[in-house]
């Protein structure tokens, strides 16, 4: 391996060039698996957060994705409870899931009618025993939080969660004890239609009538109780109350103005009311990410099987920010990549370049030897690579040692999606995929970049090689 | 005294024969004068519904914290479908100018608003008629008879909206159908003439969402019917309506009128 | 010593045949936008098993001759054959391990690998060629002490002196048996009496070795130890002189 050898001592021919060389491909290669392994854990988090929060799939009537919002009673899965055991009792699926649990979504106003304010909402019915189960999916160990315990029993259909803008707008800030609310500004008061001024018939003694049919003792309770009202299926008013148990700050304004999460009990009450009492859909939270396919092709079948006319949607579809996330997160990491490999090219073509034309006479000597162009060739490429070995070998070390000291300390940080501080972590361990590639990569792209050189050393002319000596 | 006792049970028998067919007679009399809840629910109707086509001016205002806040003048025009039973009723909005020339279309369950300035319909759907002046729209448009199974829970003395004692019928109701609006009414009805002086609404859930008081019993339209009913809301209970019926008046409305598609043609008079 | 006359020069044959042999030979080289005629018409041999020397003032195209003997070069116009090969025909691979196999090389400026230590730059050819380990060892060390040099087997050239360098650069352009040695100036950069040493182990070597040395050089004590002496000037042959001696 004479290559090899005369290649290991060029390199240390000159230490300096080399060394300098060595560094950039080794914080290159360091640099792109601490952004990898930041962006794994990343992925690893938003992923948790998504599926504790959706499971991995939810089973929906056909249809209901893209429609059935505007009107998710219309959309129930009929006889739910059957669909619901089919999918609890199959064996095939037993194995692959942890929580299966039905939830239904609604809509409708949401009123604190003692000081006039209402406001439309949007949520959920939930099982509350299951969505704590949920919460405890913790695949790769981030220990995100994409829930926090509701505080909701299953038997107590009165009690409710909702986000703090909702409280804020309906005016039950001190009855929860929330702080930071700005007091309500006063609109100015609408005037009265003038017309109203001169009525034909004198004003009926409405206050009397009113208290008539007033419950005894109903007279500004201190319980944060708020009306829901929203049309049934059937199209009839309905309303029911709730009492506010917990606010949860929800990471979108939007949702966090708007959101009620209640018991899917009292969800299915206000919203079918009279008529069958069934669920917008189930939802299916697996043991493992990777059983996904498996279990949604399951599904698909047991829909199938038994004419369920059912339709499955996994969570990157639920989460639409999910895939948009992962796609930023690759993308710019793509571009890292990029960048990192153009640096390294430039500084090993021209470290390499600047050794070729130090060693002109020597090339012309060993051509003169009877060494072939393509052994010239294979020399210098050798070194470059050689180089690149090197580098990315000392960058991986030294990601370890990042990714060690970043992981034991004390730093934190608030990702998307999700509320509150995490620790920051580097997932380096376990994406062993990522250093392989990276490592492979950037040996490539010294190769690469010391072909130019070789090729210019290869096709020098022997006689005027010769003469530089 | 044997004797004298035979004499008398001969002689009471008859009488107390007679006693009996008058005592008999009696009940079958106020049997006769005891009508079957079924019976009150349409004779209830029939007083809220003239029971041919008409057109009658509404006055509605509204009041917030028992003071009045905006007045509208409708002309309401309302036909029975032949069919189906349901009410169809068309609402003209005359007063005030801002509004004048919209109309809701109400078919059975379905509401249809149209506006003059755009020439475009559109339907309300339930869930947008859960506040407001559509709500009012649901009670008014209630279908006894068709929509409801009746009890009688007994008779009861009710003070109306002007602080009279009426004796009433007080008829417990529930949804027959799908297209009742509200799961359970409860009804008074007063003895005798089935004026209805209250009714209480309630949802699926159970709980009170209107209550209505009907007075001022004029004759309009053949027959005595409410010049004002007051709404009050049971769930919002700071707000209340009340609507003025006048001018009641038999009119053939064609059917074209209870059309959605019609209503940018319409020029009722 | 015989001289041959200038006017015209006939083929020269050997009985035992030459190692190379040049037909009417014309080397044209581009210098910038220049066309430089180097060598103007060359014919001669270059006999076996002697000490050959090309001489001629510099610039008289000495050093091209021996580029275009040493099949570093080819020439514009006319053949050249090296051991009985048309060397003209040959591609640049062909070529290359033509002269790994049958051409040695001695520089002026000892052109040895400056990070292989003595004894692996003295292997070096044989790893061209492929040859055994074992068998590269052993002859690299034989080599060696040939030279003179089994001390400084690990010794990097730039922990050599001149001489002990021109001695591992002998010993490398040796090791395989190349059918002759070329030698661009070897004692130029030599003083006298390490140059006269390093003459009288090339004569040692080309005896013991019966290899043909081909030489160009200024140096007298050199140019005085030639079996055959060819003049050049301005790209010509002007001169032939024999030796004398039975190489």
């Amino acid at each position: 391996m004479l290559t090899l050898k005369i290649a290991f001592r060029n390199i240390f021919r000159n230490t300096r060039r080399s060394l300098t060389t060595l560094s950039t491909i080794a914080i290159g290669v360091t640099a792109v698996l601490v952004f990898g392994a930041y962006i794994t854990y990343i992925q690893y988090g938003v992923q948790t957060a998504a599926v504790q929060r959706t499971g991995h799939l939810q089973v929906f009537r056909n249809g209901y994705f893209n429609y059935g919002t505007a009107a998710p009673a219309d959309w129930g899965i009929d006889r739910y409870q059957d669909a619901l055991r089919l999918i609890r009792e199959d064996h095939e699926l037993k194995q692959l899931t942890a929580v299966v649990t039905p939830i239904q979504s609604l809509a409708g106003i949401a009123g604190n009618f003692e000081n006039n304010t209402s406001k439309p909402f949007f949520g959920t019915g939930f099982v509350p025993s299951d969505r704590d189960r949920m919460k405890q999916w913790n695949e790769y160990g981030t220990g995100s939080q994409g829930l926090k315990h509701s505080g909701l029993k299953d038997n107590d259909l009165t009690q409710g969660i909702t986000g703090t803008g909702l409280v804020r707008i309906l005016g039950l800030c001190d009855r929860l004890h929330l702080d930071g609310c700005p007091p309500i500004p006063k609109l100015a008061a609408r005037q009265p239609d003038p017309s109203t001024n001169a009525l034909a018939t004198p004003a009926p003694d409405l206050d009397d009538l009113a208290r008539r049919d007033k419950p005894v003792g109903d007279a500004l309770s201190q319980e944060p109780v708020i009306d829901l009202l929203a049309a049934t299926a059937g199209g009839a008013p309905n309303v029911v109350t709730l009492r506010v148990s917990r606010v949860e700050m929800q990471t979108l304004k939007e949702l966090d103005d708007n959101y009620v999460g209640m018991n899917i009990g009292l969800a299915q009450n206000l919203i079918y009311g009279r008529d069958e009492h069934k669920v917008s859909g189930i939802v299916v939270q697996l043991n493992r990410t990777e059983d996904l396919e498996k279990a949604r092709a399951r599904l698909l079948a047991l829909s199938k099987e038994h004419g369920l006319d059912l339709e499955v949607r996994d969570f990157t579809e639920l989460n639409a920010q999910y895939n948009q996330i992962i796609g930023m997160f690759r993308a710019i990491f793509a571009f890292i990549s990029a960048i990192i490999a153009i640096v390294v090219l430039f500084t090993v073509t021209n470290a390499m370049g600047m050794s070729v034309v130090e060693r002109t006479g020597e090339i012309g000597t060993s051509r003169a030897m009877g060494i072939r162009r393509q052994g010239i060739r294979k020399q210098f490429l050798t070194e470059g690579s050689l180089l690149g070995i090197m580098g990315a070998t000392v960058g991986v070390m030294l990601a370890y040692f990042a990714a060690y000291a970043i992981n034991h300390s004390a730093i934190t940080w608030s990702p998307p999606g999700q509320v509150g501080r995490v620790p920051l972590r580097l997932y380096l361990i376990g994406a062993e995929w990522l250093i392989v590639i990276t490592w492979i990569g950037l040996l490539v792209v010294s190769a690469l970049a010391a072909l130019i050189p070789a090729n210019r050393a290869a096709r020098m002319v022997v006689v005027d090689a010769l003469r530089h000596v | 005294m044997k004797k004298y006792f035979s004499v008398l049970v001969l002689m009471a028998f008859p009488a107390f024969a007679i006693f009996m067919m008058l005592a008999l007679r009696m009940t079958q009399v106020q049997a006769s004068e005891q009508p079957t809840a079924n019976e009150i629910m349409e004779g209830i109707d029939r007083v809220r519904n003239p029971g041919h086509p008409y057109r009658v001016v509404l006055a509605l205002t509204e009041y917030v914290n028992s003071k009045p806040r905006d007045r509208d003048g409708l002309i309401l025009y309302v036909k029975q479908d032949e069919q189906s039973r349901h009410f169809n009723n068309l609402v003209r909005f005359a007063e005030p100018p801002r509004d004048a020339g919209k109309m809701v279309l109400y078919r059975g369950t379905n509401l249809w608003f149209y506006d003059p300035n755009s020439k475009a319909s559109i339907r309300i759907s339930p869930q947008q008629r859960l506040i407001g002046q559509a709500a009012e729209g649901d009670v008014l448009s209630v279908n006894l008879a068709r929509d409801y199974t009746a009890k009688i829970v007994g008779e009861e003395a009710l003070q109306d909206a002007d602080h009279h004692s009426r004796e009433c019928w007080h008829l417990d109701l529930t949804a027959a159908t799908p297209e009742a609006i509200y799961n359970h009414v409860e009804y008074w009805a007063e003895r005798g003439t089935y004026h209805p002086i209250k009714g209480k609404f309630y949802s699926d859930s159970g709980r009170l969402l209107k209550i209505a008081y009907y007075h001022k019993y004029e004759e309009q339209a053949g027959g005595l019917r409410p010049a004002q009913v007051i709404l009050i809301d049971a769930v919002n209970s700071n707000l209340a309506t009340t609507i003025d019926y006048s001018d009641y008046r038999f009119q053939d409305i064609p059917e074209s009128w209870l059309q959605r598609d019609y209503l940018p043609r319409l020029k009722p008079e | 010593m015989k001289t041959q006359a200038l006017a015209q020069l006939p083929e020269i044959e050997r009985a035992d045949g030459a190692v190379v042999r040049l037909f009417n030979v014309v080397k044209v080289y581009k210098a910038g936008d220049v066309e430089v005629s180097a060598i103007k018409g060359i014919t001669f041999n270059i006999p076996r098993q002697c000490f050959s020397m090309i001489v001629g003032p510099s610039g008289s195209g000495k050093t091209t001759l021996l580029n275009l003997i040493g099949c570093i070069d080819k020439p514009t116009q006319g053949t050249i054959f090296v051991a009985g090969q048309d060397v003209g025909t040959l591609n640049d691979n062909t070529i290359s391990d033509f002269r790994a196999q049958r051409v040695g090389f001695i520089f002026q400026n000892f052109s040895l690998i400056p990070v292989l230590s003595a004894w692996e730059n003295i292997e070096y050819p044989l790893m061209l060629l492929g040859v055994s380990a074992a068998e590269r060892r052993e002859r690299a060390t034989r080599m060696l002490e040939a030279v003179g040099l089994s001390n400084q087997r690990n010794r990097r050239p730039n922990e050599l002196s001149g001489g002990q360098k021109q001695r591992v650069a002998i010993a490398r352009a040796l090791v395989k048996g190349p059918d002759f040695v070329l030698a661009d100036e070897p004692t130029a950069n030599l003083d006298s009496q390490t140059g006269a040493s390093i003459v009288d182990l090339m004569r040692r070597m080309q005896e013991e070795y019966s290899t043909t040395f081909v030489f160009s050089t200024h140096d007298p004590h050199l140019m005085s130890r030639a079996d055959e002496t060819f003049t050049i000037r301005d790209g010509q042959l002007v001169d032939h002189v024999f030796g004398g001696n039975q190489c």
